[in-house]
């Protein structure tokens, strides 16, 4: 056996962006009501479709439940015990960089995005988010002239309103699901791209979401446009100051790609996951979707979940257009008291449609790491295919794996093929790593880095470094 | 094409066939006759169309036939089943030959045996009967009678695969056999044996198309002909020692040929 | 609550008897499977409701045996008819369950019944009456196969239930027949205890006429050093529910299952099929395969549980399926849920048509299609069907299906 002690020293890691930057805020009042939203849509300064489609979104979330059917189980959430608003106080405008908040810069500077000209990542344009509200988007001089639009949601609400209008809420209607219905009336902030037609986006582009404030929620919302024959590549961080409440985090992405576009979407969360007691920690409750609407489009997710107290997430694509392609590849990796429910639905409705699903979990301490998923293959997806691949990895024996996929077919003409394991590390694996000299630690980590593989492979390279760091840092832990 | 008079009408006669699969097209206008007793060689590098020639004429459904016909016997058999091809007379021995768990290679030579016998107007075989023919072909590919209890070519080694395919031959008694790469994979022992069988089977009533990318075949089964294919043409056809001369210089130099009609 | 009233007003039933009494009030508080419940979600509305439909009849009318003449070798017994039996020959001994023990145990698996996973038993068990139960307790070697019947006569809902005891060390190969007249309704359940070192061979054979229904419930309690062996087949019935239950009481027990189902016209059959690994050093290996074919729905939900005590499990379920229409449709969702770590779990589904190299292959030597095709599924059946213990002479079941499609 696997010294049990030794595999739980591996595993416990100290979480590094647990610091609180101390900055002035404005909060609204907490609770939820139509006032509420009628004053974050104030601030925001929002036409008037988008109030109405707020408060159409609140009216059917009020009349929603909250789902249960995942086997979650946590605390009720008293929705009337969150601020739905929470911004860092700043001069009315912001024309450069060079006016936000010094504490502000610093705190990216500490999280390892930096945001000023002189230290800027220089291959990748970033879109800081620091709670409800967006505070810098570098590059983007760069990026308009290649058309590229890359700014804060309430940004695009004023420049670009015809876009918003046409395509929000058209992948995850605001009805969808609890959470979303929930985001569509309270979303504060997010990400914008648009990608003209014909045009490769010239650099990664990247979000880097940041909760500070411990009562307030965060409900960001990004929508991707990827016209004709473009192509982009986008990555989402986040992190979360340690608090001993729990957090709520419900986001929706939606992703739209035309004939021949290809969106790239890779996420390394690492929200804060609550103590070893599994107090505290967030609540991440998101919906991902795009929508290969044209032909031989492609959306592609990638995502290292590490953080979290709950995570409750599905990217998921719907494969319309003829030939379009969806592919999900997921590294999950929970420990302590974190819960962990996640997998995606690829829905393939267009003829010879094709979506590849990689995911990979690892359960350590006291978590429950399930993989939840929806093959479904519609009366036209004639000659489409799938392929799903789901492994599991427990540490210790009090981790649980979970491995739920629902698979349906209406086209004789298509094929699916799915298939999962559970394995541990393999003693003799490991024996034969020490034989050579390599540590217990090193050796561990090593195991889980090669399980993962397939995924990170998949992930752009600045967030392959990192996920494998992170990895190896929540495994390492003493050693670190 | 070709040099010589016929004294007798073709076997195969392909006239200028196009070929797509999913709107792709693979072959640009090949035309090839085939008469009895010839010997053919096709050669060319991976993905130029030759594999695929060999599948459309056996009726792969995959392929669409955008223009052109193929002729066998003085009919056009565009439109044929591939299992009405094989009944009236055409062979394709397989690349890889296609493993079917659960059904057992017996019953499968079997079957289609009776199927082309059926055609012939010949009386079909009860198992016994067939238990005797089998026996004599078996000597042909020196197998040995434990494959025949085994599922279609599951668990085969690949000399034992094209074994397999050689026996099918010899108990279908083709009209003409076109034999996809069943040089590769095999030890200079294992293609002697194939190389053996083939000739024991064909003669001067039957044609033989020999597709391949390396000489060593040919040294056992000498051509009367050798064609040369590139993006989904015939660029140039010769008689033996053209595979001699390829073999020397590498299909490099087939590049420069302007292609001939 | 129609059900309810159905069962109680039917005017056969004169006296109820305890557990007839005990799943009565349990049904009574919600008479229906939850629709929304994942056991029900996919079951189709309207064909339950069909299955209802027919008026509880505990009465055997007498029914032309299809079956094929009984031989010496077999003990054949036919519930609900002459299902009295007391063998004690000098190897083996089968005889009737003392009405106590039997009472006794099926009131412990009612105690840890669950309203929506065991409601094909409750249903069975409120129309259960002692004349169409039959509970056996085997024991010794050399036993002869057991074949035993149930059927459900046309117009009438019918309602058996199997109860057997396997004593320690004991060996027996049982073919179960399951057999719906036209129009008819089965409720079929079977409960089987495993003691320890004792081995069955089940094969359970259920097959209909023109719109016939059927709910088999199966539940297999194994105790350690045990084999259970499943061989199943389900074809021709309107609507079809097969739901395995096994649990490995004390693990260290082998379970394999092979099961098939074959849906036509706008037939619907599902497989559902839960075990339980309550011990160290479990085995199983599973696979299911459907065939769905013309506007017919087949669904397969399979999930296999390993909790903390189970280590060294090894465990494997595979779902394979057919789709050989346009308008059919197949669900299929094979589960893990695993806490123990040091495990071998794996689990796989597929669903596609007939391969198209492999026709395509036979077809380039001179086999037809439809020849083709037939040989492409017997094989496909032949992995189950060699699975079922029954003598392969007597009861041609490879033939039956490919005449059938």
């Amino acid at each position: 056996m696997v010294n049990e002690n030794l595999v739980k020293d591996v595993v416990k890691e100290p979480y590094k962006y647990g610091f609180v930057t101390d900055i002035e805020t404005e909060k609204i009042a907490k609770g939820l009501n139509e006032d509420i939203i009628r004053l974050i849509s104030q601030k925001k300064e929002e036409p008037k479709y988008l109030l109405d489609f707020r408060l159409k979104a609140f009216k059917k979330w009020q009349k929603m439940k909250e789902p249960d059917w995942s086997g979650l189980g946590y605390k009720k959430i008293d929705y009337q015990d969150i601020i739905y608003y929470s911004a860092p106080k700043q001069k009315e405008k912001i024309s450069s960089l060079n006016e936000v908040d010094p504490k502000l810069l610093e705190t990216f500077d500490k999280l390892g995005i930096p945001l000023t000209e002189q230290k800027k990542l220089t291959n990748v344009a970033v879109d800081a988010v620091f709670d409800s509200v967006s505070i810098a988007t570098t590059f983007r001089e760069e990026l308009a002239e290649h058309g590229v639009i890359f700014c804060s949601i309430s940004e695009a609400v004023k420049n670009h309103s015809d876009l918003i209008e046409k395509y929000l809420g058209t992948v995850v209607p605001a009805s969808d699901n609890y959470f979303a219905a929930l985001n569509s009336a309270v979303f504060s902030d997010g990400s914008f791209v648009y990608i003209p037609k014909g045009v490769t986006c010239p650099m990664d582009l990247s979000s880097y979401f940041r909760i500070n404030s411990g009562d307030s929620g965060q409900f960001e919302r990004t929508l991707i446009i990827a016209e004709e024959a473009s192509s982009v590549s986008y990555l989402e961080g986040c992190t979360a100051p340690m608090f001993d409440t729990n957090t709520l985090h419900a986001a929706v992405v939606e992703l739209i790609a035309l004939d021949d576009a290809s969106i790239k979407y890779s996420t390394v969360q690492n929200w804060y996951a609550g103590d070893e007691e599994g107090i505290g920690g967030i609540f991440n409750f998101v919906t991902k979707r795009g929508k290969c609407l044209g032909k031989r489009s492609k959306i592609s997710w990638s995502q290292v979940e590490t953080g979290s107290a709950i995570t409750w997430k599905y990217p998921s694509c719907l494969l319309l257009g003829e030939e379009s392609i969806g592919e999900f590849y997921s590294v999950a990796l929970t420990n302590n008291l974190q819960q962990a429910d996640t997998g995606t639905k690829m829905i393939h409705i267009g003829p010879k449609t094709k979506s590849t699903i990689v995911s990979k979990g690892i359960s350590a301490g006291n978590s429950i790491n399930s993989y939840r998923g929806l093959v479904k293959m519609g009366t036209k997806a004639k000659g489409s295919r799938n392929y799903s691949q789901c492994d599991s990895m427990l540490i210790g024996d009090q981790a649980s794996a979970n491995t739920f996929p629902y698979i349906k077919s209406q086209q004789p003409n298509s094929e699916i093929e799915h298939e999962a394991s559970t394995c541990r590390i393999s003693e003799d694996q490991l024996f034969y790593l020490q034989s050579r000299g390599i540590e217990f630690e090193e050796a561990v980590s090593m195991m889980v880095s090669g399980f993962c593989r397939d995924v990170f492979n998949q992930l752009p390279m600045e967030f392959a470094a990192e996920a494998d760091k992170l990895l190896a840092l929540k495994l390492e832990g003493s050693v670190g | 094409m070709q040099s010589t008079m016929k004294e007798s009408d073709p076997i195969l006669e392909v006239e200028n066939l196009s070929a797509s699969t999913d709107n792709l097209p693979i072959l640009k206008g090949v035309s090839l006759t085939v008469y009895p007793g010839e010997i053919h060689a096709i050669m060319g590098r991976n993905g130029c169309g030759k594999s695929t020639l060999s599948k459309i004429i056996a009726g792969h459904p995959s392929y669409n036939i955008t223009n052109g016909e193929i002729k066998f016997l003085g009919e056009n058999i565009n439109s044929l089943e591939p299992e009405e091809r094989a009944q009236s007379g055409i062979f394709l021995g397989f690349q890889y030959p296609i493993e079917i768990p659960g059904v057992s290679n017996l019953e499968f030579l079997r079957v289609s045996t009776n199927a082309r016998r059926k055609f012939l107007n010949k009386e079909e075989l009860d198992t016994f009967d067939f238990e005797e023919l089998v026996k004599e072909k078996l000597e042909i590919v020196k197998m040995d009678h434990a494959f025949l209890s085994r599922s279609v070519n599951q668990g085969f080694s690949g000399g034992e695969k094209k074994r397999n395919e050689i026996l099918q031959m010899a108990l279908l008694e083709p009209k003409i056999a076109i034999l996809d790469e069943t040089d590769s994979g095999l030890d200079i022992d294992a293609l002697r044996i194939v190389a053996s069988g083939i000739k024991k089977i064909s003669n001067s009533q039957t044609g033989i198309i020999l597709i391949t990318h390396y000489q060593r075949l040919l040294d056992e089964i000498e051509p009367n002909y050798v064609h040369v294919m590139s993006d989904g043409q015939i660029i140039k056809t010769g008689e033996s020692d053209l595979a001699l001369e390829l073999e020397k210089k590498g299909y490099e130099w087939t590049d420069n040929f302007i292609k001939e009609t | 609550m129609e059900i309810i009233e159905k069962i109680i007003t039917n005017k056969s039933i004169d006296n109820q008897t305890e557990i007839q009494k005990i799943c009565l009030d349990k049904l009574q508080s919600s008479p229906f499977p939850n629709p929304k419940s994942e056991q029900w979600r996919l079951s189709n509305k309207s064909k339950f409701a069909n299955f209802l439909d027919y008026s509880v009849n505990e009465k055997n009318s007498k029914f032309d045996t299809p079956f094929p003449n009984i031989s010496q070798k077999n003990i054949r017994l036919v519930i609900g008819d002459d299902c009295h039996i007391n063998l004690l020959e000098e190897n083996y001994s089968i005889k009737q369950l003392s009405e106590d023990k039997l009472v006794k145990y099926i009131k412990e698996q009612i105690s840890c019944f669950d309203q929506n996973e065991n409601w094909s038993d409750l249903l069975n068990l409120s129309l259960n009456c002692t004349k169409n139960t039959l509970g056996l307790k085997i024991s010794g070697s050399e036993i002869p196969p057991i074949e035993i019947f149930s059927h459900a006569s046309s117009n009438s809902l019918n309602a058996k239930t199997l109860i057997i005891f396997l004593e320690k060390n004991c060996d027996i190969d049982l073919l179960q027949v399951n057999l719906g007249k036209e129009k008819s309704s089965l409720s079929q359940s079977t409960f089987f205890c495993l003691e320890e070192n004792s081995s069955l061979n089940h094969g359970v054979v259920s097959y209909g006429e023109n719109k016939s229904n059927l709910l088999n419930s199966l539940n297999v309690i194994q105790s350690k050093n045990s084999e259970y062996n499943l061989g199943s087949l389900h074809f021709k019935f309107n609507y079809a529910r097969f739901e395995i239950r096994i649990k490995q009481s004390e693990g260290n027990a082998k379970t394999k299952i092979k099961g098939m189902q074959i849906t036509k016209k706008d037939e619907q059959i599902s497989t559902y099929a839960r075990i339980d690994f309550n011990g160290p050093n479990g085995f199983l290996d599973q696979i299911n395969k459907s065939l769905a074919d013309d506007k017919s729905h087949a669904i397969f939900e399979g999930s296999i549980i390993v909790p903390k005590i189970a280590q060294k499990t090894d465990a494997s379920q595979l779902s394979r399926n057919l789709l050989l229409s346009n308008l059919a449709q197949i669900d299929t969702k094979p589960q893990l849920e695993i806490i123990a770590d040091d495990v071998k779990c794996k689990h796989g589904a597929t669903i596609s048509q007939l391969n198209e190299e492999e026709l395509f292959y036979m077809r380039t030597r001179g086999i037809a299609l439809t020849e083709a095709s037939k040989l492409q599924l017997s094989s496909y059946f032949q992995e189950i069907i060699s699975f079922i213990p029954v003598s392969k002479d007597r009861w041609d079941l490879l033939d039956i299906l490919l005449n059938e499609n």
